[in-house]
């Protein structure tokens, strides 16, 4: 504990507000069991958020529905669900008898490291968000996610929650598992009504009846029913998957609570949740407005795109290092984005290709991020709605980091 | 209008490699020829007029023999179009169905064997990036496959200069007017010389086809950085 302390404070030093991870790979190194005896000590147990996407959003809207009915929780920043950062996380609050004064912890994990991480813990829940075609130069395909996922549901001692349209989700579940499930989704009405259909890689053929179900999305607007009533909810931006993370948690959050569980409560909670970093964010930078728009692999791409109001003539569309292989990204048609003001980013060529033979007009390609912000943000207003710039994670992470936003 | 085939995007896909249709039908668009890219999805209809270049990409494991089933389902025209001399690019699963055979883990699976040759393990997965020395010049990409290529004299695309290709220093593969390659995503629209082979085998040696776009610019930014980065390795 002391020794990470120390590493903490020291690397704090070194770097302002940076070097989260560098505690957590110290200590993992000298006291590999520390995650796991942190992991275990939680009275109400802990709980695991995995799955190609919309883990961030779920994780935030379940542990804001568990305080608003007096749990104290533990959470980790999305930016820390990998084990170093993790375990830094875990460092952050820890007693130095190794212990956290929290009844349960909510924990987002990544795919890959939770499964790593997955001989160390043992899970009152664990919430499956869905599978989707992501970063296939590290896991190679969907299946091999599957695989990883299904590692961290083993885990599961109580309750595994997951997307019951989800088909290789749904699949998994039947073959392996004989812990209690839980499943969320949208209705079929829902489902129709979207042109893409969820992005998942799979679909199931059929729509549940039965669990916690997103039965209407209009905009921000949207219906969940369980128990046979709709409920509305506020979203904290446009678009199905944030209507989809909202049932997620709600299933999850009836599962933890029990008879406690009130609905009221936990409407009201989810419709508080402002979106997490990237995610429909709106910031004010030099007196201007600006949207953030994260993309995260394709599916979220799509989505975000389709979300995006028409006619926007003041868009900036950023590829950075964190894409190893853009190949991936050419199924989204992006042609909605319709002008991009500036290309930018590691792989700004990249996605300018894209963007040219999907017939968007490309008025300059830069790869100097810093520069493209700032001619990007001097533009005057923009004639239609506000100047929106779409990133993947690690342009974003250098936007925030050069407009001085916290990270 | 001409139409361009995508063969099942549904399952071969993945890597984007369908949009390589998008990428002749714009090329063509641009100097003044009606085409368009055209999905069949598996088990579906062809259009009844005959295709000017057909796409057939990569897709998982998982997915290989619902491919082949969709790919037997449409035999007839497939060896129509290869007596005829349409284009065919093949890319990943898709090249490999192509050949006659696929040997997966603890069996072998039964290509279309309109290819030469057949699929078969690497000792270790190839992931990374590829240069290709072929007759269009250095062919860029990237590549992601378990399996290689396996031939008796048949011609490739060209000798692997980074990466790991059919596994034995060639890269891909050329038979008549098929087109077989391990380089997976938009690789046409990486490489317009290739591009430029294939829409001329399709629409005839039109001077057209070969005016530089700006796409082709950005695209040359792009090769110029990926040589570098081969370079240095």
């Amino acid at each position: 504990m002391i020794l990470g302390r120390a590493v903490r404070i020291a690397a704090r030093l070194r770097k302002k507000g940076g070097g989260s991870a560098v505690p957590g790979l110290v200590v993992n190194r000298f006291a590999p069991g520390f995650l796991g005896s942190v992991l275990s000590s939680f009275p109400e147990g802990l709980v695991v958020v995995t799955g190609s996407s919309g883990k961030s959003t779920t994780t935030k809207m379940l542990v804001t529905i568990l305080e608003a009915h007096g749990k104290r929780v533990f959470t980790n920043p999305s930016t820390a669900n990998i084990s170093q950062g993790l375990t830094s996380a875990l460092l952050e609050r820890a007693s130095l008898t190794g212990r956290i004064d929290a009844d349960m912890a909510v924990l987002e994990m990544d795919e890959g490291h939770g499964a790593l991480l997955s001989p160390q813990f043992e899970a009152r829940l664990v919430l499956l968000t869905n599978v989707m075609t992501d970063q296939i130069d590290r896991f190679h395909d969907s299946e091999k996610v599957v695989g990883m996922l299904d590692t961290i549901a083993r885990r599961a001692t109580e309750r595994l929650v997951l997307n019951g349209d989800d088909a290789m989700l749904d699949a998994m579940a039947a073959d392996t598992h004989d812990t209690a499930l839980a499943r969320f989704g949208v209705t079929a009405e829902v489902f129709d009504s979207l042109p893409r259909g969820l992005g998942y890689a799979q679909t199931t053929p059929g729509r549940d009846s039965e669990g916690t179900l997103v039965s209407r999305v209009d905009g921000r607007s949207a219906s969940i029913r369980w128990d046979g009533f709709d409920h509305d909810v506020t979203l904290p931006a446009r678009g199905v998957h944030y209507a989809v993370d909202a049932a997620a948690a709600i299933a999850a959050s009836r599962e933890l609570l029990g008879d406690a569980f009130e609905s009221t409560t936990a409407v009201d909670a989810v419709s508080s949740v402002r979106a997490v970093f990237g995610r429909g964010e709106v910031v004010t930078v030099r007196g201007k407005r600006i949207e953030f728009v994260l993309v995260q692999n394709p599916a979220s791409f799509q989505l975000n795109v389709d979300e995006l109001e028409e006619g926007l003539d003041q868009v900036m569309v950023a590829m950075g290092s964190d894409v190893a292989d853009p190949s991936y990204f050419w199924p989204v048609d992006a042609s909605r984005i319709g002008r991009a003001r500036i290309v930018s980013g590691s792989k700004a060529d990249e996605m300018a290709l894209q963007l040219l033979y999907q017939h968007v007009q490309v008025d300059e390609i830069d790869a100097d991020l810093p520069a493209a912000l700032d001619r990007f943000i001097a533009l005057p207003e923009p004639e239609t709605g506000v100047k929106t710039i779409v990133f993947t994670a690690d342009p974003m992470r250098r936007t925030r980091s050069h407009l001085g936003l916290a990270q | 209008m001409s139409a361009i085939l995508q063969l099942f995007p549904e399952l071969t896909n993945v890597n984007g490699d369908a949009e390589n249709a998008l990428v002749l039908a714009r090329r063509a668009q641009w100097v003044g020829i009606d085409a368009e890219p055209v999905p069949v999805p598996a088990g579906g209809g062809l259009p009844t007029e005959s295709p000017v270049a057909v796409v057939l990409g990569s897709g998982v494991d998982s997915a290989l023999e619902q491919t082949r089933d969709a790919l037997l389902g449409i035999r007839e025209a497939l060896d129509e179009w290869i007596a005829a001399g349409i284009p065919i690019l093949a890319v990943g699963t898709g090249f490999e169905l192509l050949t006659a055979s696929i040997e997966l883990e603890g069996r072998v699976l039964d290509g279309l064997a309109v290819l030469p040759g057949r699929a078969t393990p690497l000792e270790t997965r190839a992931a990374g990036e590829v240069v290709v020395a072929s007759t269009w010049g250095e062919l860029i990409g990237y590549e992601n496959h378990a399996r290689g290529y396996r031939s008796e004299g048949a011609a490739t695309l060209g000798a692997v200069q980074t990466g790991v290709g059919n596994g034995d220093g060639t890269e891909g593969v050329v038979s008549g007017s098929v087109f077989g390659t391990h380089l997976h995503g938009p690789i046409l629209a990486r490489n317009p010389s290739f591009a430029i082979a294939i829409l001329t085998a399709a629409f005839g040696d039109d001077g057209d086809l070969y005016a530089k776009t700006r796409a082709d610019g950005v695209a040359e930014a792009i090769r110029v950085a990926a040589l570098r980065r081969a370079r240095t390795v």
